[in-house]
Order: C-alpha cells, then structure tokens, then sequence
C-alpha cells in the first residue's frame, strides 16, 4: 500500500535528480531508427522492433526504400494512431485549435483514412473535404451507440484506450448511413458532427471555410488578401463603411469577402442544431444565416442557392495552383463536397499536408532551403503516390532520422 | 404608350420633351411632395390679422396654412416685407389684403411636381448667394421653402416627385497616370523602395525574419517589390495610397511616430507620382462617355413619411457650425455645432468625435409643446453609423439637461441601443430605460437607420433598418406631463458634455406622433443623403443615339461613392433594342479603371429593352478620389454590342517556395500524450493505472513539441507522472514488478544500505536505463555510464565540490526500513523516467 505521504517524498527525492543527466555522442543506424520511430509513434520501440528496424535498414542497404520501410514498421504502433494522428487532426477541430480535446468523429475519420491508405479501395486524402466517409468504432466494443447529436461513442473511445490502429476496432462506415445526410450534403470531415458543432454553429458558415483554410491550406484570410476581385457576391451583412469609414472596407474587408463569400456558398444548405447537437441540411434551401444582418448594406449579395465560385483562381491566388490535383472541379460547382475538391486538389493543400506532416515529425519549421526543397518533393510525391499520408510521414520521418 | 421601369420607381412617359429635349421623367424614388397629412399648426408663429376674402377653395386654403401664412412680414421668410401690397415689389405673392391674389401670384413660382425646382425656392437659394433668406444657410432657407411648398401641395399630390432625366454633356473620359513597365523608371522607384525594404521588410518578404506576410513589396529585389506595391500606391491621389493610409490611419507597424512616418511615405509617393505625367485612358478600353456627380440629376430626398415630422435634420450645408431644422415647423430648433470634434461629412451628414450639437431650450420647447403638451406620443428616427461598438452610456440624441434629467434620449451601450422616457412610470431620468438585447447585437458600426416609438399604449418600442428589435419596454406606457420644458435637445453627447457619443450622424428627424411600421419602412427604403442618377452615354456603342446605362449614385461617406441599380434605357421610349450583348461592365474613375470594389465585372447578358432593362440588383462602393466636385466617372465593358474591350491572359502563378524561418533546434519536446504513452511502455504500467494522475497533469504537460517553449511548470507536471509510474511499478503488481527487476526482487525486503550494496544496485538501475534509453543507442542522448554513474557509483568530491551519486545521498539521510528501499527504487525509477530522456525526442 503506497500513501500520499510516500508519493510526495519521492517527488522531493527525484526532483533534484532530473538536471544530472546530460551529454550527447554520435548516431548510427540505431539511432537513426529509434528517432524514425520515437517521431512517428511518440514513444520509444520495443527492443525487438528497434532490432527488426535497424536490420531491415542495414539489410536494404541504407537505401531511401529501406529507410522507409523501417518507418512503415514503426506505423504499424498503435500509438501512432492513438497518439501521433489523433493529436495531429484534433487541433482541426476546433476554433481554438486546442489539442486537448476528446476523441471525435472528425479526428477518427482522419485517422482511419491515413490508416487505410495502403488497402484496396483506400480513401485518397485529397477526398478528406468531400469524401462520403466516416469511421466508428467496431459494434463489439461495448461503447455507446454512434450518434449524430452526440460525442459519447467517440469520448468512450478514448477513455476505453480503444486501439484506432486495428481495423477491428476503428472501422469505416458512411456518414449518409450513419447520419441521414443525402449525398450531395456530406463533405467529409467537414459535414462531421465535430466540425460542425465547432464551425457551422451560429455565425454564418464563413468559419467553416476561414477555418478550413487554416487548417488544409495553411492560410489565414490575411494571406488570401486580394482587394481586386470582384465585389459582386458579398453579401449583404458586411459593412461597407465599418464605423462610418468605407476605407477599412475597401482596403480590407474586400480583400477577403469578394473571394470568400462566393466560396463559403457551398454551405448554404448546411447548419448545426445547437438544441439537438447535430448537423442540419436543407437541400434547396438556403439556411437564415445567410440572410443574417440583412439591412446591414441592402444592396449586397442575396444568396439564392449553394452554388460557389472561386474568384481566386485569377489574380494573386492563382499561386494556390488550383488545378494541381486529379480531380478538381474546375471553378465552380454546387455544394459543399465539391468545393471541397476544389480547395483540396490544389497544391496549397498537398503542401499544407506535407508541411503539417513535416512540423509533426521534425518537430520544427522548414528552416533552409533544403527543408523548403523537401517540402516541395513531399507534396509532389504526396499527389502523384495517390494521395497517402503515411507516405507523407515515411518521408518526413526519414529525412529528419539524423545523420 | 412606352414606359420606363425601374426598380421601386413609378415611371411615367416623357413630358416635358420641348423643355428638355429627349428628357424622361421619373417619379417615385426621391419625392418631395410626400407629406400624406397636413402637419400640426405651427405654434408660435405669430399671426398677422387677416381681413380679406376667404380662401376660394381647398387649395388656396392649404396654400394660406403651409406656405403664405410663413411668407408674411410676420412669418419666418416674411416675403411679404416686399412681395405684398405694401412692398410693391412685384410678384406680390405674399400679399396679405387678398390671400386669392397672393395664391394666383405665387401659382407661376410654383413647380408642384417638383417643388425643390420651384421659382420661390432657387430664388432664395440664389445658387448658393441667397435672396434675402432669412438663416445663415441659404441652402436651409431653400430646403424650408421647399418643404412649406410640399406641405400645401401634398394633400393634393398623385404620387411621388418626378424627376426629369435630362442628357448630361458628352464627355470622354479624361486622362490618368500609370506606372512605368520597370522600376527604374524614369521615375526612378528606388526612394521608395528603400522605405519599404528599411522598415516593412520585417514581414513583408519571402525570407522575412517575424513573418513572411504577402504582399511581398519590401522584398529585396525591386523588380519583386516593384510589382507588389503598384496596388498599394496610387498614382493620381497619393493621400490614398493604402501605404499611406495603413501607417497614418491604422497605425500599422510605424517605426516611429505614425502621423511623421505616414507624412514620409506620402512625401516619397508624391515626388515619384509627380514625375509622372498623365497618359490619356486606354484606347482599346470600350468605353462610355464621362461625367461627374454633379452633372446627374439629384435624385434625393427619399419618398419619406414627414406628415408629423417638427424637427429634421439632413446636414445639407456642409460647413459652418450650424445644422439647420428644415422642418418648416416653427420655430426652427438649429443646432450649434461645437468649434471642434464635430466635421461635416460628405453625402451630407456630421461626424461626431469629440463635441456635440445642441439647440438652444428656448427653441428645444417645441419639442415639450409639440410632444408633451399636444400629442402624448412621439417618434425619434435617425440615420446613424456607430463609430465603433465599445462606447457605454453615450447620448445619440437626447432632450435632457445632464445625465441625471430628460425628458427622453437615444443612446448607445456597446450593441445596444438605449431608450429613455420620462413618463408618470419613470423617474425623472428616465428610467427604467428600454434596452436593445446585448444578444442581438441589433446596433453594428455601420449606417444604420433607428426609430424609437413611445406612445401611452405601447411605451418604447425601437425599430432598427425598419424592424422591431421585439424588446419591450420595462415599464408601461404613461403621460408625458412630467416632461420638462427648460431642457435642450442635443445630438452625440450629453448637454453636460460628458457622455460622448463618436459616429456619424446623416439625418435626424423627430415626429410629435409614432410612425406606424409601414411608415418605419417607408422611411428607410427612402435612404439618406444626397442622391444622383448618372446617365452613362453608350448610344454610339449599341449603334442606338440616346442610350444610357443609368445609376443611382451617392456619396456614400467621406471615402466613397456608392453605386446601385444599374439600368439600360433610352431616352427616347419609342426606340427599340434587340439581341445586343453586354458582358463585364466596370466603373472608371479620373481616366482608370478601378481595381477595387467591381461589382459588375461578371455581368454577361443581353439587351432587349430600352425603356428600363435592370442589368443588376447589386450596389457597390468604390473609392471617392478627388471630391465630388470633380470626381469623373466612366463605364468599360469587356463586350457591349459589337465592341470587344481588351482580354487579360489569366494569369498563371506558381506557388512560391515554402518559406525558410531560420535554424531550428533539432529535437523537441514530447507532447502530452506521447509522454503518458512513452512512460507507459517503458515502465509497463497500463496508463489507467495512473489516469487520475494523468488527467490531473495532462494539460500542464507539454501541448506542442518546441523546445523553446518548455517550462518549469510542464516539468513539474512531468515528475508528477513520472512519479505515480514509478510508484505503479514498484507497489501494484509485484509480479510485475520481478519481471522488471528479476535480479533485485529479494532485495526489497533489505533496508536500504543491505539492498543496494555493491553492485546490487545495477540490478535496478540496468533494468530502468536499458528500457528507458534503449539498448545500443548513443544519439541524442547522455552516455549510459554517465547516467548509471550519476544515479548509483559516482562518489563525493572534486573541484568544485560535488555531492554523491542519488542512491548513496538517499541512504544517508535514511536507513530505517526496508519502504525505504522502495521510495529509494521509486526515486531511481523516477530520475530516469522524468528526465530528458524520457522527455526529449
């Protein structure tokens, strides 16, 4: 039986001991595996998987293939799912990009589709804001039933150490099965019960794509600034002389509303129930939110249907290279999902991944050229290797393992 | 019989056409004549004794009460001290032996359709020299006069006021200055580019050190910067230039004092743009013929409801430090404006900032005669645009004599719009006062149209852009006779001075009955301010003479124009069009195409009609330039008939190369979760052994893997954990426990000094380094000696002085017992486990 008193004074005696331990020396093979692994996994290998790595790598003969497959072999800890990926989607989650939050179903769908990609039938990543997708846990786990209107099969999840690397256990399902949603209103992880408590409450639906962009194209509003669109769908709750001065709206709230607000149509039909704690579409109908603040400047945009376009493919937005992915839509289109194709099949998006992935495993910014060039052939190699994340982190992992 | 349609405008077939030539005349938006009632008698106007013939009919009676009872020598314009009998100067309109003969005179001085063109009111007017108009404003004289001729017609007026669209001057548009292809000029752009690489390269540029902000116009290459900063500077008005503007007016990063630095970069601007001459308008551009603001026809004054309307304010004069009650209702409440913090704002209106305008209590008795003593019931209404939404306790308008007395006030709490009503179920503040919900957020820092009801029956009752805000009043509705008649009417502040209210005011109007909600409505769809229609020739561009595509057009505050309803018309209705195409349509201002707020650049439609084809329902705001005065203002269309403008490649942009930061450490920090997990597999404790421990330390322990930004708290955190897994290992499973020290399981039944003595001590300290550093790993991390050493061999001594290794320093201060040997296998564990090692990856 161990007491408060005994666990106090082991804190007092190890506190003075935490600062004795210092000096570095060289790395080898070894070394280079257990950081591949320690940065993909959070957690050291076992003794047997280090030997396992360290041995495939000398037995490749050091070659990028073999170092890449040693990161595959460190993939494979489920601690990488459970720790790793779940703590780098669930800042996506939420406005204040906090990483303490629970399990849920926008982190555990990101979670099965990076697991996935190596299957048959995988869900590519640039399908991650349209895909009809969602991941829940296996019917024989004992958890809460999935709900829309609730996060308690996902909470349980966590608190039940669920392993979300085993396909037995995190399985994929759709979310027009499991939420009721047509198919021309899911959009991914956007049309999650998550994102949707975080970013289709109140407002007016421009936070789900400010935060969308934030979060899959690493650009704020700021950096999108282009007062020379045109104005001709901004609606009518901006202000067009914020505090009698039109200047902060022709210098600045143009900037970012003339492209946005033709974007951010897509989710007309789309809200959160606040009271009911779930997702609403109202196909052919466009949500009041809209129409919020209506008088504000009565001559703006009234929004008739879901139908969006991308003013930013011209002007100084072209450097997102729309058209870098497969399968973009080209422009314009109606509804979330594929204006979710739209933002995710450009090269912004593949970079912004490579770039997340980069920081997550490196633990840093690109610093030099070199990074910049590594960042640059992950987001080539992401797209033109179909769209696999983990591939995205072999690499990462295998560039930043050390000399 | 054609007729031209526009958007809420009744249009009636051209009249007039020998007057004006293909003139069109349009009715509706803008009328004048649109009192619905005659107005309450005019207290205090002293009356002259009248001893001729009776009025011969209805309208020579309203002609007697609205316009010649005020036109008498004892009437406010008191005309009549010439222009009667007694004067003899002809016309003898205010003639007071015979109000039939006066009616007759003034009958050719009238224009009833548009009373604001009326011989009476530009005569006193006298383009702005005035006739003996008896205020200091000769604009307020004619307003008055204008409204005295609404009153007398109104009652008898069909509709709205017409308004005559007349052909403005064909004018092409005028000459620019652009920038030359390169920066070296001539002029040269070096000047400014050494500002902008001195002190904005900070952020805007590629490899910039804070940020790597675009646009990148500090960037070190010119050419770079060169092309980045030409939408940032402008040419023909440098004041304007957003460079100028972002350090002069928001403050934007100034490297010294904001106002010098904004004058520096103006000065650098100016002497580069004054190098450059203007070149004539791009000949490829197709283009409509120009005109300015003034040369439109005024399409202002709004259908408004005024039929109980005693005080109004529109801010028309533009200057001085009076604003004129053009209400036409006796006596005349003007506000005196203080000396400063008070500026007149263009497209009429005042900007309050640090002052206020207030009317003396003598003329603010009308109110209290008007409201209190007469009707019981009264309706403020104003057009007001918040200066921000952090003002508390701030008087929009108030009829009060300090923050402690009023009779009523609208004011502002952040969203909130306040209304206080002195009534029998008030005190004498006010109060309890009526607020706007703070949920609602029913006040925004923009224009906003606001009326404030209070009757007996409903109490106050605020209208926000025309809708009832549905808060109701606290207290029900009472008498007014409390109301006091020493107190002044004041807008923007208190009479006391100390409850500023910062914002623009563009009209203010008080009515002694509430306005019904059509009337609130009616109301605001009328606007404020001054209204245009511009009339843009494009006849010879659609191979039809007396083509048009008309806007309605205002100043929409001091910075910019609005433009709204884009119509294609012809003047003459009789003409017809068919099938003429009209694609991206833009505004040019002073000989440039704008880049900045086009709302018409994706139009693409077709022309089939010529007595009114709406092209849009969208307004726009584009920047003012130079002033109204002189602002010229042309269209450009991409295609209009068979006239193609120039086509811009798209452009086809790379994204740049991800940006550099600069070194960054090598290894960092493992997060929250990866050290729960990490200490987990290295101890073999399962993490709900130590969950309540866990969730305790969780969000003290690192969130985000920077080295930089460890703390002395996450560590903390960290031997708390590190702690309860060492504790789990040691105490909760003691089979567990063997597994993991198979060689030392004996020794946990010894004292201290027996269980670690020699080298039994490697049989814990092994098992806990080879697990938590790893076998066989050198990098990144201490030599495994070093730490074995450290923990249970290194002995006292050396220079400087160094304590013993932890175990023999833990035996020393106690050897009692064999826990103690447990707490010493704990603080071992421990050591290891919440060290760097564990820690860093």
């Amino acid at each position: 039986m161990h007491s408060v008193r005994r666990l106090r004074k082991g804190f007092l005696l190890v506190a003075c001991a935490f600062c004795l331990i210092s000096g570095t020396a060289s790395a080898d093979v070894r070394d280079q595996a257990r950081r591949i692994h320690d940065r993909l996994a959070g957690v050291p290998p076992s003794q047997t998987v280090l030997d396992t790595m360290e041995q495939d790598i000398i037995n490749g003969g050091q070659s990028q293939a073999a170092y890449e497959s040693a990161a595959y072999t460190a993939m494979q800890n489920s601690e990488f799912y459970k720790v790793t990926l779940k703590n780098f989607a669930a800042p996506w989650t939420n406005r204040d990009f906090d990483v303490f939050v629970p399990l849920n179903d926008y982190v555990a769908t990101v979670i099965g589709i990076v697991r996935d990609d190596d299957q048959p039938g995988y869900v590519p990543f640039n399908e991650l804001l349209s895909a009809d997708v969602l991941y829940v846990g296996a019917g024989n786990l004992g958890l809460p039933a999935y709900s829309a209107a609730n996060n308690n099969h996902y909470a349980q999840m966590e608190r039940d150490d669920v392993d979300l690397g085993d396909p037995l256990q995190l399985v994929r399902d759709a979310q027009t099965v499991r939420n009721g949603i047509p198919a021309a209103g899911v959009a991914g992880v956007l049309t999650t019960r998550a994102a949707a408590e975080a970013f289709f409450v109140a407002g007016t639906n421009r936070a789900m794509f400010r935060f969308t962009m934030v979060n899959h194209l690493c650009n704020d509003m700021e950096q999108m600034l282009d007062t020379t669109r045109a104005a001709d769908r901004i609606r009518q709750d901006v202000s067009r002389s914020p505090g009698g001065d039109s200047r902060v709206y022709l210098t600045n709230c143009i900037g970012c509303h003339s492209g946005m607000d033709p974007l951010a149509q897509a989710y007309a039909y789309h809200d959160y129930d606040d009271a009911t704690g779930r997702l609403v579409y109202t196909p052919g109908t466009v949500v009041p939110k809209y129409f919020n603040n209506d008088t504000t400047f009565q001559y703006g945009f009234v929004t008739p249907d879901d139908s969006w376009d991308n003013y930013w493919r011209d002007g100084p937005n072209n450097r997102f290279e729309w058209d870098f992915g497969p399968n973009t839509p080209g422009g314009s289109g109606s509804g979330a999902a594929s204006m979710g194709r739209e933002l995710a099949n450009s090269k912004a998006f593949a970079r912004c991944q490579a770039k997340k992935v980069f920081r997550a495993v490196c633990l840093r910014d690109p610093a030099d050229a070199n990074d910049a060039a590594q960042i640059e052939s992950m987001t080539v190699s992401f797209r033109d290797g179909g769209y696999r994340l983990k591939q995205v982190f072999a690499e990462s992992a295998v560039y930043c393992m050390g000399d | 019989m054609n007729f031209l349609r526009f958007p809420e405008v009744i249009v009636r077939p051209a009249r007039w056409a020998a007057l004006a030539g293909a003139a069109v005349i349009l009715s509706g938006c803008g009328g004048g004549a649109s009192t619905e009632a005659l107005p309450p008698a005019t207290p205090g106007t002293q009356q002259q004794t009248y001893n001729g013939p009776p009025p011969a009919t209805e309208d020579v009676q309203n002609f007697m009460v609205e316009l010649w009872t005020n036109l008498q020598p004892t009437g406010a314009a008191a005309c009549g001290d010439c222009h009667s009998q007694a004067g003899g100067q002809s016309p003898l309109f205010a003639r007071f032996d015979d109000v039939n003969s006066a009616y007759a005179a003034a009958g050719p001085l009238t224009d009833r359709d548009q009373p604001a063109l009326s011989r009476l009111v530009t005569k006193v007017f006298n383009n702005g020299a005035g006739h003996n108009c008896w205020l200091a404003s000769p604009q307020a004289c004619a307003d008055i006069m204008t409204t005295w001729i609404e009153n007398w017609v109104g009652g008898g007026a069909t509709g709205g006021r017409q308004i005559i669209l007349t052909p403005p001057p064909l004018n092409p548009p005028g000459s620019t200055k652009v920038f030359p292809p390169t920066p070296a000029g001539p002029p040269d752009f070096t000047p400014i580019h050494d500002l902008l690489t001195q002190y904005c390269s900070d952020c805007h540029r590629s490899d910039g050190p804070i940020l790597q902000q675009q646009p990148f116009f500090a960037e070190t290459d010119i050419n770079v910067a060169y092309a980045a900063a030409q939408s940032k500077i402008d040419l023909n008005n440098p004041p304007d230039s957003r460079f100028v503007f972002r350090l002069g007016v928001q403050f934007h990063n100034c490297w010294s004092d904001c106002a010098s630095d904004s004058a520096t970069m103006l000065a650098a601007i100016q002497a580069y743009a004054g190098l450059i001459n203007p070149e004539p308008v791009d000949p490829n551009l197709v283009t409509s013929m120009a005109l300015t603001l003034l040369e439109g026809t005024v399409a202002s004054g709004g259908n408004r409801f005024e039929a109980n309307q005693i005080a109004l304010y529109e801010f028309k004069a533009g200057q001085g430090f009076t604003a004129f009650d053009t209400s036409g209702v006796a006596p005349a409440m003007d506000l005196a404006l203080s000396p400063t913090g008070v500026n007149w704002v263009g497209g009429w209106g005042i900007e309050l900032i640090d002052g206020k305008a207030q009317a003396t209590t003598t003329t603010s008795r009308k109110l209290h005669d008007l409201i209190a003593n007469l009707t019981g019931e009264y309706a403020i209404e104003a057009w007001v645009a918040p200066g921000n939404v952090v003002q508390e306790e701030s008087r929009i308008v108030s009829y009060s004599a300090g923050t402690q007395a009023r009779n009523f006030h609208l004011g502002q709490t952040l969203y909130q719009y306040d209304a206080y009503n002195r009534s029998g179920s008030t005190d004498g503040n006010g109060e309890p006062f009526l607020t706007t919900s703070a949920a609602d957020e029913d006040l925004q820092a923009t224009l906003q149209h606001v009326v404030v009801n209070y009757d007996p029956i409903n109490g106050r009752r605020i209208y926000v852009n025309g809708v009832f805000t549905d808060d109701v009043d606290p207290v029900p509705g009472d008498t007014l006779v409390d109301w006091d008649d020493t107190f002044a009417f004041v807008l923007g502040n208190e009479v006391s001075g100390d409850r500023q209210w910062q914002g623009v005011i563009k009209l203010v109007a008080i009515h002694n009955r509430t306005l019904t909600d059509a009337q609130i409505q009616q109301n605001m769809d009328a606007g404020v301010g001054q209204k245009f229609f511009l009339l843009f020739y494009v006849g010879d561009l659609v191979n039809l003479p007396g083509s048009y595509v008309m806007f309605e057009v205002a100043q929409f505050d001091n910075y910019s124009y609005l433009f709204n309803a884009p119509v294609f018309l012809n003047l003459d209705t009789s003409t017809t069009i068919s099938g003429v195409p009209l694609v991206g349509m833009k505004i040019g201002l002073n000989g440039s195409v704008l880049d900045v707020g086009q709302a018409y650049a994706n139009l693409n439609l077709t022309l089939n009609d010529t007595v009114g084809q709406p092209l849009s329902n969208m307004g726009t705001v584009i920047p003012l330039q130079n002033g109204p005065d002189v602002d010229e203002f042309f269209l450009t269309f991409d295609q209009l008939g068979q006239n193609f403008g120039p086509v811009t490649p798209p452009t086809n942009l790379t994204l740049p190369p991800e940006a550099a930061v600069g070194p960054q450490p090598d290894i960092g920090l493992r997060t929250f979760d990866e050290i729960n997990a990490t200490m987990s597999a290295v101890t073999t404790v399962p993490p709900g052994e130590v969950q309540s421990t866990f969730d305790l330390v969780r969000q003290q322990l690192p969130a985000v893997p920077d080295a930089g930004t460890f703390s002395s708290a996450q560590e903390i955190g960290i031997a708390q954990l590190a702690i309860a897994y060492c504790d789990a290992l040691i105490e909760n499973d003691v089979n567990r426990r063997n597994q993991y020290f198979p060689n030392f399981t004996t020794n946990f039944g010894q004292i201290p000094s027996t269980a670690y003595a020699g080298a039994n001590r490697d049989d814990l300290i092994n098992p806990l380094v080879d697990r938590i550093m790893g076998v066989g790993l050198i990098a990144s991390q201490p030599a495994f000696a070093d730490v074995v050493d450290e923990l249970g061999y290194v002995a006292a001594g050396g220079n400087p002085a160094r304590p013993p290794n932890l175990i023999d320093r833990l035996i020393a201060a106690d050897d009692s017992d064999s826990d103690r040997t447990e707490d010493i296998a704990k603080a071992v564990c421990s050591a290891v486990l919440g060290s760097g090692i564990a820690l860093v990856q």
